[in-house]
């Protein structure tokens, strides 16, 4: 066995594990201590004796043991698990053989992430939290991912853990009233994490964890479980239809190409129709939610040879529904430039109106003007457009977006 | 989303906390700085367990600066301080929080008698291709 198949073994493995020991001793930091063991243990051994047939069943049990070796020498062991004892259903009482544990270990990771995403937690220690926990990242990992320093996660993570033991969080299904917005917490930490790591044109090659194929794999996992979940479905969806433009999106010198300039065909072609699959099947069902729409929105450019030729239409369809059930000046932005594609950047003018008049929007959010910028010239007025786009790019923190806003500036200036 | 609180002031003689060596400071009577000092530990308090900070630093005095210019022909080093003006950079925060609402609401905090608080966006090398 290689180091790069135990590594490999090492990922998949651990957060299921760790799931497990979570939810039968309910001391996050102990559980990982002994599962760190185990998996010490198995460095140690499969090289030797060869991998187990079931590796999961192998490690819990390894630190299972580990866990109540530790246990044995602690005065406070039998109230634990006296504690342990009335969390577990009736039928589990008995301990089972550890093969039979295992249709539990799948349904224990998506409980961990549940667990990870408790509203005592503010939201960068449920991101930070569900990378280590779920996703098997070290600390340093998602440090680099973050661009924080290495202390600075570790604190996110600790006091995260503790603030859990604090409020008394059980590993255990939310109730039945805690459960929609948990899930809701949840796919937002998804979709931030995706998100983290799309937008960080660098991270890909910077970095040795690609956030995206972590927040793919982690919202797969969670969809497999829950296959009923519509929003989950669509968030899936949205993913892999925003992820399929990532080689499209970059040119050789790192600047940031827009989407109305890429070459569509660089874009994949496989992860669009896995997405579009996914939204067929889930998007006939009723209740349409804000990924679901936002998936929809991204799938519509997909099936685009190029920005002119997009149904345009559909686009401003799913924006104005998107309006209704979850309104942000993004979505009032991009219906704009939806609307003016169908009637006229006039109309789109007309409609950032608003925002332009909104105080906070005005005098910070740099998209206003980005796209106030991109509609006027649409019109054809150039001097005001290039104003605009000096306006936005003086408002931008991104390095290389501010670099293009500068450039459209100089161009129209001319 | 990361920005930074940087501290201008002008202690004399220079020392920290500076707001203690300000004209403005030295007129406040102690139990308002005991409140002061109270008030900010909650603060960091917060931001340490939120995971909002990141770090910070107290600066030296100014004279203590080396400045180096640049030019075409040699590049000149010279000593400190940099500021022509009356107040000099005397320590830096840099945070790490979601919104820019949120970075105001913590740098409001920073204010102190006889200094000013800048808070600035940092840059980032990501960005959106919407």
């Amino acid at each position: 066995m290689t180091d790069a198949d135990l590594e490999d073994v090492w990922r998949r493995s651990a957060p299921p594990v760790l799931a497990a020991i979570v939810r039968r001793y309910g001391d996050f930091d102990a559980a990982e201590d002994a599962v760190q063991e185990a998996l010490m243990a198995a460095s140690v051994q499969w090289p030797v004796d060869g991998t187990p047939a079931n590796p999961t069943a192998w490690l819990i049990r390894v630190a299972s043991r580990r866990l109540i070796d530790q246990h044995r020498s602690d005065k406070a062991r039998v109230n634990r698990e006296q504690a342990a004892t009335r969390q577990l259903p009736a039928d589990e009482k008995h301990s089972p053989a550890a093969d039979a544990r295992d249709p539990y270990v799948e349904d224990d990771a998506v409980l961990l992430l549940l667990l990870c995403c408790h509203p005592a937690l503010p939201r960068a220690s449920q991101v930070a939290l569900t990378l280590r926990a779920v996703g098997g990242l070290t600390t340093g990992q998602i440090a680099r991912a973050f661009s924080v320093p290495e202390s600075t996660m570790a604190q996110r993570i600790v006091r995260a853990k503790a603030r859990l033991r604090q409020v008394d969080a059980r590993f255990s299904l939310p109730s039945p009233q805690e459960l929609p917005d948990r899930l809701t917490a949840l796919q937002h930490v998804l979709y931030l994490i995706f998100n983290e790591g799309y937008t960080s044109t660098e991270g890909q090659t910077l970095y040795d964890v690609s956030l995206t194929d972590e927040a793919i794999r982690l919202t797969r996992q969670l969809h497999e479980q829950l296959p009923d979940c519509d929003e989950v479905a669509g968030l899936l969806a949205l993913m892999l239809l925003t992820d399929a433009r990532r080689a499209a999106r970059a040119d050789a010198d790192g600047s940031l190409v827009p989407l109305s300039d890429q070459d569509r065909g660089r874009w994949d072609r496989a992860a669009i129709t896995e997405g579009t699959r996914l939204l067929e099947t889930v998007l006939g069902r009723g209740h349409v939610g804000p990924y679901q729409l936002q998936a929809a929105i991204a799938a519509v450019h997909c099936e685009a040879e190029s920005w002119e030729e997009t149904d345009w239409m559909q686009i401003v369809v799913l924006y104005r529904m998107l309006d209704d059930i979850a309104p942000s000046p993004a979505v009032t932005l991009n219906l704009a430039v939806a609307a003016a594609m169908v009637h006229g950047p006039d109309a789109g003018l007309r409609m950032i109106d608003p925002l332009l008049n909104d105080e906070m929007q005005s005098r910070r959010n740099h998209r206003v003007h980005a796209v106030r910028a991109h509609l006027l010239e649409m019109t054809g007025r150039h001097g005001e457009a290039g104003t605009a786009y000096a306006a936005a790019a003086r408002l931008s923190t991104s390095i290389p977006e501010q670099r293009y806003l500068n450039s459209k500036a100089a161009q129209l200036a001319r | 989303m990361k920005y930074v609180i940087l501290i201008h002031s002008n202690p004399e003689p220079w020392g920290h906390p500076t707001q203690i060596y300000t004209k403005e400071g030295r007129e406040l009577p102690q139990e308002q700085h005991d409140e002061m000092d109270r008030e900010f530990d909650a603060l960091m308090n917060e931001i340490s367990a939120s995971g909002e900070f990141v770090t910070a630093e107290a600066l030296a005095d100014p004279a203590s600066a080396t400045l180096y210019r640049w030019s075409a022909g040699e590049h000149l080093a010279t000593d400190g301080p940099y500021a022509e003006s009356k107040e000099h950079l005397a320590g830096f925060f840099l945070i790490d929080c979601e919104s820019r609402e949120r970075a105001e609401e913590i740098a409001a905090k920073f204010a102190q008698p006889g200094g000013v608080v800048e808070l600035r966006p940092a840059m980032w090398q990501g960005g959106d291709d919407h």
